[in-house]
């Protein structure tokens, strides 16, 4: 069992708290991914897991270790880095059967791992190379294989495709995945990505200025995200956001907001937005969330300012009053700059958030 | 820019600039050899520039030198090769582990106890000298011990005043090649003679003269190799450190490695300042272990202006560094690091 438990964990660099209290349950056998903007503390979290930072109070657990004292080495953690960190100076075999080596396992023993790494990875006809003798890919592979070898309690990676192209990175997206499937450890990664973050992970947590905002499967993070920030940050192209007020009119409840906006909220969520009116509320919608085709569906005055065709459908970019609104339509639509379109809502798809707060309302 | 970019005249030009700058920079070698060949008529009879043309050459420096006429040629020689070599060694390697430690580690301490190191050291000594009556050596053992043990003591302490850091320690590293080296070579005679009537003979001997020059290398290695592990990148030594290999073995095993062409210039540098130094060695040697920068000295001085073997002699002293600069600038190659990270 290697379940990792951060308690109430902060990190302080002098002066400045980078970390504040911090809560985190890791499952055995789970894939977490962080992710957050630069800056989050999903890198320092990562370390202080690794043990590459100490944690200024609180405690980190590994299975039923209480490691938060202990050095890097003794927490039998494997970690990879975003630049590779491989030893120069050894060739792909000594750099992945260094560890061992250092801790005096029998040659046989460590012939026998670096092989099945290599078998594993792909590696076999470039055990005898040099670092500076291998692409980016296989660098990063080697790397990995170093953390297998190690038959770690964790896995740890700190954005280890940041520096691969993109079509090498999607490559390798699935191969980390299906190492994990594999080998079944617990694995902790860390990635900018959200794109990223959504494909790879059991659980996904998104982490802005040191705090978690939320922690949750992808598909959860997706379709309810806890605030504005998780909101905007999951999901490409971003969430849009119109700013206005709920009111009660004679049709029920409706969303007002600048630029005519006027949608009525159906039966079903009326009761609980209800407690909500006269706030100032932000609407959320997805882009892809613009293309209802029922002809009742509440509709929005659009005025576009620029077009992006993408092939299975485009975007349409511009503003409803002083909000920015990205709408997807029909590739087959023949609109251009400075028009006006009717953009129809499918409702039920619309999330809520106090303005105050950000925090998610109504559900 | 490269020359190879140059077309037609100017590229004669510039071919023809480098050669006079290197006739230029490469007459005196050039002069030293062959006066070295040169009989003493050959010397005093007017300028000739080409052997066999202008001059019959002659081996009479050179068997006069190695004959041992003019002073212990082989012992010194070899005195200067040993302590050279070990002086450099000593300096690279500890003066890279200091380097090390203050690249990775952080230090801090109060200036106050830097403060009473100084305030003890002196005030011990004084105190021994002229109260308790004890010899000089003797003062100052006991006042060196005790000021160091104050000192690390004190620095347990929540000092007040304010805090000094790793640069502070670099800073001071070299500020102790700032003063004047001739300070140093009083102070350092005048104690070594003291040791000597404590029964340590530290005058004109190996460990004596060893121990001076790696004092006296250490701020240099330090300042030199202190940039070199800087431009190392840390993730490989975080990605050992997780892999659980100890300190010593992350020191010895990766990073001394990785910055092999670093060390290898930094010994180059340390050896060369060892090989030629003067100063220090015409205080604390007489006979036994005189170096080759003394010997060449002492050519003019103990029989005149006898070129011939001044230059013979200046050509030993100069030989073996060329030598060594070949051999090991074949190591000192870059692009080590390469496939280290992205």
């Amino acid at each position: 069992m290697s379940q990792v438990r951060l308690q109430q964990i902060t990190k302080s660099f002098g002066n400045v708290t980078v970390i504040p209290p911090l809560d985190l349950d890791i499952a055995d056998r789970e894939f977490v991914v962080l992710v957050g903007p630069s800056g989050c503390g999903k890198t320092t979290t990562l370390r202080m897991i690794a043990g590459l930072e100490t944690a200024s109070s609180g405690s980190i657990r590994i299975g039923e270790r209480d490691v938060t004292d202990l050095r890097p080495g003794s927490r039998n953690c494997s970690m990879v880095f975003q630049n590779y960190a491989l030893y120069p100076h050894m060739t792909v075999a000594e750099n992945i059967g260094y560890g061992m080596k250092v801790r005096g396992t029998p040659k046989a023993e460590i012939d026998k791992a670096v092989a099945d790494a290599a078998r594993i990875l792909n590696l076999g006809a470039y055990l005898n190379r040099k670092p500076s003798a291998l692409s980016g890919g296989q660098r990063q592979r080697v790397a990995i294989g170093r953390a297998i070898v190690r038959q770690p309690d964790v896995f740890l990676f700190d954005e280890p495709l940041s520096n691969l192209d993109a079509k090498l990175r999607i490559e390798m997206r699935t191969e980390i995945k299906l190492l994990h499937r594999r080998l079944q450890t617990t694995a902790v990664y860390v990635t900018h990505d959200q794109v990223e973050a959504m494909t790879m992970a059991d659980r996904v947590v998104v982490m802005n200025q040191g705090r978690i905002e939320q922690a949750a499967d992808p598909i959860t993070l997706y379709e309810a995200p806890a605030n504005l920030f998780v909101a905007a940050f999951i999901g490409a192209p971003s969430m849009n956001f119109v700013e206005g007020q709920l009111e009660r009119g004679d049709g029920g409840l409706q969303f007002r907001a600048d630029g005519g906006v006027a949608i009525k909220i159906a039966e079903s969520r009326a009761e609980k937005l209800g407690a909500f009116v006269g706030q100032t509320v932000v609407l959320g919608i997805r882009p892809e969330h613009t293309m209802a085709a029922d002809p009742s569906a509440p509709t929005v005055r659009l005025t576009v300012r620029d077009i992006e065709p993408l092939g299975p459908h485009t975007l349409a970019l511009g503003r409803i009053g002083p909000a920015a609104f990205t709408a997807q339509v029909y590739a087959a639509s023949r609109i251009g700059p400075d028009d006006e379109i009717e953009v129809p809502i499918e409702s039920e798809k619309m999330h809520f958030f106090l303005k105050e707060t950000g925090v998610a309302i109504g559900r | 820019m490269s020359v190879r970019t140059l077309k037609g005249k100017r590229r004669w030009l510039a071919l023809g600039g480098c050669l006079i700058w290197l006739a230029f920079t490469f007459f005196p070698l050039y002069w030293v050899l062959i006066t070295s060949f040169k009989t003493p008529i050959a010397v005093v009879g007017g300028p000739t520039y080409l052997p066999f043309v202008d001059f019959e050459p002659s081996l009479t420096a050179w068997s006069e030198l190695l004959s041992g006429q003019r002073g212990e040629f082989f012992n010194t020689f070899l005195a200067s090769t040993i302590i050279g070599l070990s002086a450099a060694v000593a300096a690279t390697g500890i003066g890279a582990m200091a380097a090390y430690a203050l690249v990775r580690f952080t230090f801090r301490f109060r200036l106050l106890s830097a403060l009473i190191f100084v305030a003890i050291a002196f005030g011990g000594f004084l105190l021994g000298r002229h109260v308790f009556g004890f010899g000089q050596g003797i003062s100052l053992i006991y006042a060196f011990v005790a000021a160091l043990v104050l000192a690390v003591i004190s620095s347990r302490f929540p000092l007040p005043g304010p805090e000094l850091g790793n640069n502070d320690i670099v800073f001071w590293f070299v500020s102790q090649r700032m003063f004047p080296p001739i300070v140093a070579a009083f102070a350092l005679y005048l104690m070594y003679t003291e040791m000597g009537k404590l029964g340590f003979k530290l005058v004109d001997s190996y460990i004596g003269l060893t121990f001076a020059y790696i004092a006296f290398s250490l701020p240099i290695v330090i300042w030199l190799m202190r940039d070199f592990f800087e431009a190392l990148p840390v993730e490989v030594e975080e990605a050992a450190m997780v892999d659980n290999v100890p300190s010593w073995r992350i020191f010895f095993g990766i990073v001394l490695p990785m910055s092999k062409p670093g060390l290898i210039a930094t010994f180059m540098i340390t050896l060369a300042f060892v090989w030629n130094e003067f100063l220090f060695a015409l205080f604390l040697t007489n006979s036994k272990w005189q170096t080759l920068p003394i010997l060449v000295a002492g050519q003019n001085s103990q029989r005149g202006d006898e070129w011939w073997a001044i230059s013979a002699a200046a050509l030993v002293a100069i030989i073996p560094m060329m030598v060594m600069a070949g051999l090991l600038s074949r190591l000192m190659r870059s692009g080590l690091l390469l496939g280290a990270i992205k």
